[in-house]
């Protein structure tokens, strides 16, 4: 995107009632095209809302953040510079190179990193804070020449090191990773010295906007994909199963087929940080079994589910496995080295992503690597990320005891040997419900999306309750599967977000959910901020099942009759 | 050259939108309230991508208004 671009981009026409995204830009250097460019890549990330930007003083990006009130804001986007933290590692202040001054700047570095990590975390309290460590280079006032590393220079990496690894850790805080913008930003091309000079804005122009789109990017919450469906011969192993036998598959340097066994190590990879893998394959049921009770498969059997391996159609086994995990397509990836097979599933499921794994061309598969870890790629790793894929396995018996109606016997149920909690405790920083209110579509009463500062504010309100549900049963622990969201004001309930996973179905959670808050609450009537939504069926059927009547904006349903209504409830109970 | 007023046209609108298409050719720093230092350097920033060529921060005092800035680029991008 150019600089023309991006103005025009900025001023495109947006709805009259179009949602409000304040951003505040704080960086030490005159923000100038920084801001454009920000103000363009945040219209592309947010195309609805309309962009507001606030920035500091110029010279001063520490005290602008300490003087920053972030509650009035969506996010915070940071450019760091090395002037940020010592003057005298900029070019704009003179008087400062001397040798003698190098440990003084070492040491006022590691102040002045103290005062930005006290600011950024009390800023990521109320909304998010993204931020670009240094990008560009330090300037020529180390004795050593510019090929040999000096000490100094080191101990100021080691000191910036330190400092994105502490905040790296900080619920609210993501930075932008120096790779990847070397990737679309050269180093060499981004220090523009004249206009630094002369104006006070030390990028040169490709790579302000190259800066502004990774911080926008980091300012969206974005939901990662579920699930990998992966194919098995040329693809997990090189070689046809049916042709080689089990100990002909292979996966290895010196057969020169060491491509696959690094796609096994990744799916392994994936498979341990939550995503579901699972297997699509023509081929013979058995012989898939023995060749994954090999030793030397890098992904185990036990991370893989379902198998689907037999000589139907790849859809149809798609079709089915999307069943056993309760997910929608456009959350899954599916991977076969035949571009016919692609095709196929891609026909059938047109919202999924289907991409074909070339074996022969090493950097294509080295790329769908990379593309599988930003489709994947999660800020931090759950509970439920650990135990997502034994609660899928362990839910068969459930699913096989399911009536016509979708619906679990009552004795199914009671012999569940069921426990739910209910947890009221408010934590803005609880990842877990965040992500469930923002990534479920099926059960959810109203497709509602929080940003992190819309959620951190409610939260906020004294008035405001926030329920997350547990449960496990004795097939295994589920996690935490049910938000709800609302407020009370005398003795109505006012639910204004409610989710629950799609691993929870048929349970009666929902019920008890609901009993829960009439019973703590003491209310005697719930009104439901409910919207129809294209994927919210389910929540749908349950209002349809309890009231009657399908469910219509502001629904309200009395204790008296929910409990006249509700059916009959079998889990043991505990509040946090 | 039409195809030079059309370019230099867009440029002025990218940075003074509130101008009508009408106003720009007639553009300078004393009939647009809008044209400060700061906007002088994004114009410049732009005229240098858009039509790829390095202008002198020290030239800026001189280009106060859109017939300097046309005159100018014909004499750069000869």
């Amino acid at each position: 995107m150019n600089l023309i671009e991006a103005l025009e981009f900025s001023r495109k026409p947006v709805a009259q009632d179009a949602k409000l995204l304040r951003v505040f830009l704080a960086c030490g250097f005159t923000p100038l095209h920084l801001q454009s460019f920000l103000s363009a890549h945040l219209r592309q990330q947010f195309p609805d809302n309309r962009i507001e930007i606030k920035t500091g003083l110029f010279g001063d990006l520490a005290g602008s953040l300490e003087r920053l009130d972030a509650t009035g804001y969506d996010g915070t986007a940071v450019a760091l510079e090395w002037p940020d933290f010592d003057s005298r590692l900029g070019i704009r202040e003179l008087g400062g190179w001397q040798v003698s001054d190098v440990h003084e700047v070492i040491s006022s570095v590691d102040r002045q990193l103290a005062r930005l990590q006290r600011a950024l975390k009390t800023a990521a309290r109320s909304a998010p804070v993204v931020v670009s460590l240094p990008t560009l280079p330090l300037p020529p006032l180390f004795y050593t020449p510019p090929n040999i590393n000096s000490a100094e220079k080191t101990k100021l990496l080691l000191s910036l090191a330190k400092f994105a690894a502490d905040l790296s850790e900080e619920p609210g805080i993501r930075i932008v990773d120096s790779q990847a913008l070397d990737s679309v930003s050269p180093p060499a091309g981004r220090f523009d010295i004249k206009s630094e000079i002369l104006s006070g804005f030390p990028y040169k122009l490709p790579h302000a906007s190259a800066l502004a789109q990774s911080l926008a990017s980091l300012l969206q919450v974005r939901s990662p994909k579920k699930g990998l469906i992966t194919d098995l011969d040329d693809t997990l192993w090189s070689g046809i199963l049916g042709e080689v036998g089990v100990d002909g598959v292979n996966w290895s340097l010196e057969h020169h087929s060491h491509i696959h066994g690094l796609y096994q190590q990744f799916l392994s990879s994936l498979a341990s940080a939550g995503v579901l893998v699972g297997v699509a394959s023509k081929n013979d049921a058995a012989l898939v079994q023995q060749a994954f009770d090999r030793k030397d498969l890098f992904l185990r059997k036990e991370n893989v589910f379902p198998f689907e391996v037999h000589w139907h159609r790849k859809s149809d086994s798609v079709q089915r496995i999307l069943k056993s995990w309760n997910i929608g397509p456009e959350a899954v990836v599916f991977i076969d080295d035949s571009p016919m097979e692609a095709a196929e599933v891609k026909a059938a499921f047109p919202s999924m992503e289907c991409l074909v794994f070339k074996k022969d061309d090493y950097q294509s598969v080295w790329d769908l690597l990379a593309n599988l870890r930003a489709s994947f790629g999660k800020t931090a790793i759950s509970k439920e990320d650990s135990i997502r894929l034994e609660s899928l396995r362990s839910a068969a018996p459930l699913l096989d005891a399911l009536g016509q109606d979708g619906n679990a016997s009552d004795e199914f149920l009671k012999r569940a040997d069921a426990f739910v909690s209910f947890d009221f405790t408010k934590r803005p920083k609880d990842g877990r419900a965040f992500e469930l209110v923002n990534k479920t579509n099926q059960f959810n009463l109203n497709g509602k999306r929080f940003s992190e500062s819309e959620w951190t504010k409610f939260l906020a309100d004294p008035a405001s309750f926030l329920v997350t549900v547990t449960y496990q049963d004795k097939y295994g622990p589920l996690g935490k599967i049910a938000v709800l969201l609302g407020k009370v004001h005398e003795k109505k309930l006012h639910i204004s977000a409610w989710v629950m996973s799609c691993r929870a179905f048929s349970r009666r959670i929902e019920h008890h959910s609901l009993k829960w808050l009439f019973d703590k609450f003491d209310a005697d009537e719930a009104v439901f901020d409910f919207q129809s939504t294209e994927r919210n069926g389910p929540t749908q059927d349950f209002f349809l099942e309890l009231v009657g009547d399908p469910p219509q904006p502001g629904l309200k349903i009395s204790r008296a009759w929910f409990q006249e209504k509700t059916p009959p409830l079998f889990h043991r109970v505990e509040e946090m | 050259m039409p195809e030079l007023d059309d370019r230099l046209t867009r440029c002025f609108a990218s940075v003074f939108p509130a101008l009508r298409p009408d106003q720009i050719q007639a553009a300078s720093v004393e009939t647009v309230p809008a044209w400060d230092s700061l906007a002088a350097v994004t114009l410049i920033a732009i005229l240098e991508q858009e039509f790829d060529t390095p202008i002198d921060l020290m030239e800026m005092p001189e280009l106060t208004s859109y017939s300097a800035v046309r005159e100018y680029l014909q004499r750069q991008i000869k």
